[in-house]
């Protein structure tokens, strides 16, 4: 895929830093995306001490002892980033960003490097090296593209994961995430987006009472019910900002007639640790894990959300008991199974201008759900088109690994991060681009309104909703 | 000069051949034993095998998905390694040279067919060598070995040719001998220690991958615990405003004392 090359202006704009030269200093920190201030002495000493405690205490060892001894620097990967195939700048070759992290493991963590330390009197991880990986890591969309054109195996997105981890021990992540994260964990709503559980309640009501009236039939949102087969837990910014998705679950579920619920205790299935922390990302699930005994449900449903999917089904049974952990499922697998099923009527006349589908890297990536929304898709919108490429090799919407709830890098991901995606979305020329992740829909409108696409972005639920057919009988 | 090529063919090449072999095999067992035991600390014992075989036998055979970037790199590279693998394993005169010493032999290539596969490794490699110079990205990239390594492996191959295809005078015959051993040696003793180990680790490679996205249960709070900041977590940790405001002329002063530092 050729890129038109990055004018002056827009490079000029893309990579613009917005902070105050003041905080600049006080934080000694060059990097676009806020922080908070936390302490900025010996940052080396300490980034190399929780960088030997996660070494303890974690499996990267595996994975960082494995790639400094294949990583061959062959190259193959610049053909496969979404950022370099935009900027062409060297530094944002993946093979070249991991480097930033596997050298200082390589200098610090093994024996050759230290051996080599001692020779050459080289001085070792530097503050300046530090503010590198700190930038370099969050241009970085963590899709896993390029790990499908590695030939030796390298997954970068796993270093990226790794560094940020690393760095936010140090104090070094994201403002946006860390405060959500904060308000989740600790605060009192909750939730990211700190909705009162009253205000939740009152919203749902609002949404049933509207669809009741558009179709016809009650479509409640059942609310703690215990012993539901599914706890429903979408991405919680979907309760305020995606009216149209959620009611299109909630009618998925009056037509199946299955016992689902929202519990009042966490409603959340956003987990930022994912992103940047790994023990985040284990309290996150805790919270899903505890609400989900307190209701006695048999099954874990994600809504329609990339990121909070994936964390969930690969990494529940890490964190929530093995084998033993229930099993979690996506709203999308929900909806084609019991499409196929029959149990859900969809009217082929209602959608009738162009479609096409955005696969989230979350999902896709790991083969997990690529063809379900496709077949329901393909049932009732009259004009469906596919973008290039597409499925496990679809491109990131350019704000992957967190970056979207980063409102101060939004010209990055719009002009360089995204700029792929929108050529994509571009020369299909469809009117609905479906995007079933809340990530993919905030990206993706702030795409398409920074570089003037004619389109609209939507979930999955919400053409559905549109489409889908009662039986009226009350 | 005849006894130092008895040497290169006796000694150095049973111990540089052994040590490549003992190097490689440790690596090898060394990641298996990691994959292991990080599988045991990883409650979650889901693994899809079946992924992990089919990314790893399509790297390995890349016959399909190599050439749908990059082409004529990637066939440059996929001549490169078959005449690199290939040439040397079922070369006449190589194994003819194993039947004389261990007693058995295997599988021999035409000689045809052998020069051609030589040929691809020569070319290939200095192929491979000038795309890092002239391809930018790939230039970012490099450190000294990988421009060293194509023309290093190239000069055994290069040698090999030409003493098989010349006809060359005695003394010419014998330096070229020379220096094929003594190359392929120094590249035996190299490869367990450098990217060159790639040739044994790369069928890991995918299941390395799938084994570190398994983590294990409560890594957070021990890595908190060791580092002495269980009271302050730093997911949550507020911001820290009891931290005086470092002025800029403070850091240039620091840095400057730790360049003089460094220097003395």
């Amino acid at each position: 895929m050729k890129l038109t090359s990055l004018t002056p202006d827009e490079q000029h704009k893309a990579f613009a830093n917005s902070k105050k030269t003041e905080v600049l200093h006080r934080q000694n920190l060059p990097v676009s995306y806020h922080v908070e201030d936390h302490d900025v002495q010996d940052r080396p000493r300490r980034f190399l001490e929780a960088f030997a405690a996660i070494l303890k205490h974690s499996n990267y060892r595996v994975a960082l002892e494995h790639y400094v001894r294949v990583s061959a620097k062959c190259s193959r990967c610049t053909t496969h980033c979404q950022v370099y195939l935009a900027t062409s700048d060297p530094r944002d070759v993946p093979c070249n960003r991991s480097e930033l992290l596997l050298s200082v493991y390589r200098r610090h963590f093994t024996v050759s490097g230290l051996l080599r330390g001692r020779l050459t009197a080289d001085a070792g991880l530097t503050d300046e090296h530090i503010k590198r990986m700190a930038e370099a890591f969050y241009t970085c969309t963590a899709c896993r593209r390029c790990h499908f054109e590695c030939p030796l195996g390298v997954d970068h997105a796993l270093i990226t994961h790794l560094a940020r981890y690393i760095l936010s021990e140090i104090g070094i992540s994201p403002r946006a995430l860390v405060v959500s994260v904060r308000e989740q964990l600790i605060g009192a709503s909750g939730n990211t987006s700190a909705i009162p559980v009253p205000a939740l309640l009152d919203n749902l009501e609002f949404l049933s009472e509207d669809m009741k009236e558009e179709k016809g039939v009650p479509i409640p949102f059942p609310i703690d019910q215990e012993g539901a087969e599914f706890l429903f837990l979408p991405a919680v910014s979907d309760f305020l900002m995606e009216a149209d998705t959620l009611m299109g679950n909630a009618a998925v579920f009056a037509a199946t007639g299955d016992r689902w619920t929202v519990g009042t205790g966490y409603f959340d299935g956003i987990n930022y640790g994912l992103f940047y922390n790994d023990q985040v990302l284990e309290k996150v699930l805790l919270k899903i894990k505890a609400e989900a005994e307190r209701l006695k449900v048999k099954k874990i449903l994600i809504g329609e959300c990339g990121h909070a999917s994936r964390s969930a089904k690969f990494f529940y049974p890490t964190f929530c008991g093995g084998k033993a952990a229930l099993p979690v499922i996506n709203i999308l697998e929900y909806t084609w199974q019991r499409w196929k099923e029959g149990r859900i009527k969809l009217d082929p006349n209602i959608v009738t201008d162009k479609v096409t589908y955005h696969d989230p890297c979350n999902i896709s990536r790991p083969g997990w759900i690529v063809e379900q929304p496709r077949e329901v898709l393909k049932a009732f919108c009259q004009n469906y088109v596919e973008m290039t490429p597409n499925r496990r090799d679809n491109i990131c919407c350019g704000g992957g690994g967190g970056t979207v709830s980063i409102d101060e890098i939004r010209p990055y991901r719009t002009i360089v991060a995204g700029r792929a995606k929108a050529e994509q979305i571009r020369a299909t020329g469809a009117k609905y681009v479906v995007a079933p992740c809340a990530n993919c829909k905030k990206q993706l409108r702030e795409l398409v309104e920074d570089n003037n696409l004619n389109c609209e972005i939507v979930g999955l639920h919400d053409l559905i909703y549109k489409a889908i057919i009662f039986d009226k009988q009350g | 000069m005849q006894a130092w090529i008895d040497f290169g063919e006796g000694p150095l090449f049973r111990f540089s051949f052994v040590l490549m072999l003992l190097g490689l095999g440790r690596i090898f067992v060394l990641t298996l034993v990691n994959v292991a035991e990080a599988y045991r600390r990883s409650p979650d014992k889901i693994l899809n095998y079946r992924e992990i075989r089919h990314k790893t036998i399509a790297w390995l055979i890349p016959t399909s998905r190599l050439w749908r970037k990059r082409p004529v790199y990637s066939g440059i590279s996929f001549l490169f390694h078959l005449g690199l693998i290939l040439g040397p394993l079922f070369l006449t005169a190589h194994v003819n040279l194993w039947k004389l010493s261990v007693g058995f032999a295997w599988f021999t290539l035409p000689q045809g067919l052998a020069n051609l596969l030589t040929l691809a490794a020569i070319i290939g490699a200095l192929a491979l060598f000038l795309m890092r110079v002239f391809y930018s990205p790939a230039r970012a990239l490099s450190r000294r070995q990988d421009y060293a390594w194509p023309l290093l492996l190239a000069i055994p191959f290069l040698t090999g040719y030409l003493m098989v295809n010349n006809t060359l005078t005695a003394g010419a015959y014998q330096a070229m001998m020379l220096v094929h051993l003594y190359t392929a040696a120094f590249i035996m003793l190299l490869i367990p220690f450098t990217k060159i180990a790639h040739c044994v680790l790369v069928p890991l490679s995918q299941l390395v991958t799938a084994v570190s996205w398994k983590f294990p249960a409560g890594t957070g709070a021990r890595v908190l615990e060791t580092l002495g900041l269980s009271e302050r977590p730093t997911w949550v940790d507020k911001p820290r405003l009891d931290i005086a405001p470092v002025k800029l002329p403070d850091l240039i002063k620091v840095q400057s004392q730790k360049k003089e530092a460094k220097a003395s």
